[in-house]
């Protein structure tokens, strides 16, 4: 027997299924084809069936049933709660990025109004800068510099809420390694499904992409660290022991990420023993 | 294929993707789809009215909305949920688009709508792009013909893109398919072939 989206099909006999649409959509997902066995659907059966009177009614029925179920599983992908987050973190990123592009103008347009200034020996960090660009610059510099402060608070009140979504969305991951780097890596790995899928090697150079391929094309040595290095347990170890950390915390990151995908909640008993490993890979003298 | 002068076209309703018009027609720029590049490369398969085809990697339904020009019916297959609001979006004004949302590599989750087909046309950016053509060759008519876009740079990023291009046709051949035609996209698409292969009549 071969069971199609119109109904079932045997020794030329033919039962139709009756359902609104859902249920047909329904029907399809549930039905197991084999394909070594498998004989495609002919329009001409559902005629015979009675699901449709011609050709084109057949296609007709055909695009509305699998329009449905596409817009069904559009919607049950964006539902999931780690879809936003990964926009939010890459909308984030990019303001990052966007901010200090900015103030590098800013600050290239300022030096040209104020030939005396340098920042040479002059600890100013970049947002002092701005700041003193907005109050000393009149006219259109003034209000780039208030431009960029006010992007800057955006960027601080959107990390906070990223940092708050991914301790909730990935529990596991955000208590080892701090929740922006943790939505980091899943935006990087394209959602918590396929972050959850990836070995802890992967996970270890996640982020390192053009060091990781010059290394696999030229001998150049291979990366220890992606985005896990932005966590300070892994940029605070000293030298030596440092690419150790990384792989012990990203082995441990791996399994924090499948809990975080199939059970979604914190698991103390696994944070206690990895938080532990973690911290004795970076006391590790070499001998 | 209908070309004006040296540009490919399609008959169609317009404005799918802002794509320019001539003379009423929607043209098929060659350097967005490869199948387009194709026809300006080599020669192909020449898409007739009554073809029904099924498209593995249908992305935003650019180049599917002008194979739907030229044939009856496509089945367009997508994966990811970004592309697949796109192609919707061309599904509700054509007719003879159906839209699937599964992975081209598990051809058994879209059996049950897909009618056998005169031509399978594949572009999809994953490692196995060989199996993922072969195990859909159930849907493919005896007689009927394969084009897979070879996208040599996911098959493996290391290996160089000839000796990728060989392996695959070797794949290919060795299960029973006959290799018509085989060209590089170039200057068009770089790193891109297309192996075009018929189903033998048995």
């Amino acid at each position: 027997m071969q069971s199609y989206w119109f109904g079932d099909v045997c020794d030329g006999r033919c039962k139709v299924f009756t359902g609104d649409t859902q249920a047909i959509i329904d029907r399809v997902q549930s039905i197991f084809t084999s394909m070594d066995s498998f004989v495609p659907p002919e329009w001409d059966q559902a005629v015979v069936c009675g699901a449709c009177r011609d050709r084109q009614e057949y296609l007709a029925r055909l695009q509305a049933v699998c329009i449905a179920a596409a817009e069904r599983s559009v919607r049950d992908q964006y539902s999931r709660k780690d879809a936003e987050l990964l926009q939010m973190v890459r909308t984030l990123d990019e303001i990052d990025t966007v901010v200090n592009l900015l103030s590098e103008k800013a600050a290239e347009w300022y030096i040209i109004r104020h030939p005396a200034f340098s920042r040479k020996y002059r600890r100013i960090s970049a947002n002092i800068l701005i700041k003193t660009i907005r109050e000393k610059s009149r006219g259109a510099l003034g209000n780039v510099a208030m431009e960029i402060e006010q992007l800057a608070k955006t960027r601080t009140a959107l990390a906070k809420e990223v940092s708050a979504r991914a301790n909730e969305v990935m529990p596991n991951t955000s208590a080892l390694i701090g929740g922006l780097v943790a939505a980091r890596l899943m935006s990087r790995a394209g959602g918590l499904f396929p972050l959850s899928r990836l070995p802890a090697s992967a996970i270890q150079v996640l982020g390192a992409r053009t060091a990781l391929f010059a290394h696999l094309k030229t001998r150049s040595p291979c990366p220890k660290h992606g985005i896990i290095f932005q966590h300070r347990r892994v940029h605070n170890a000293p030298k030596e022991v440092r690419g150790k950390v990384a792989r012990v915390l990203s082995g441990k990151l791996a399994i924090a990420a499948r809990l975080d995908h199939f059970r979604g909640i914190a698991v103390p008993e696994f944070l206690t023993t990895a938080q532990e490993r973690i911290d004795a890979a970076g006391k590790m003298s070499k001998p | 294929m209908i070309w004006i002068g040296n540009v490919l076209v399609s008959q169609g309703e317009g404005g799918v993707y802002n794509e320019r018009m001539v003379g009423g027609a929607r043209v098929w720029d060659p350097y967005r789809s490869k199948l387009s590049a194709l026809y300006h490369v080599g020669i192909g398969v020449d898409l007739k009215p009554g073809m029904r085809v099924l498209y593995l990697g249908a992305a935003n339904g650019t180049t599917v909305s002008h194979v739907a020009d030229y044939v009856e019916v496509v089945y367009a297959v997508e994966f990811a949920p970004r592309p697949m609001q796109d192609l919707l979006e061309v599904c509700r004004r054509r007719k003879n688009i159906i839209p699937i949302m599964a992975d081209a590599g598990r051809p058994e989750q879209y059996a049950p709508l897909v009618e056998a087909v005169d031509l399978l046309y594949q572009d999809v950016a994953q490692p196995d792009q060989a199996a993922i053509a072969l195990r859909n060759c159930p849907f493919l008519k005896n007689g009927g013909i394969l084009i897979l876009m070879l996208k040599t740079r996911s098959v493996d990023m290391s290996k160089d893109p000839a000796e990728v291009f060989l392996d695959t046709i070797e794949v290919l051949t060795s299960s029973g398919l006959i290799v018509k035609e085989c060209v590089w996209l170039a200057p068009f698409h770089i790193d891109h072939a297309a192996i075009v292969c018929t189903k033998p009549e048995v």
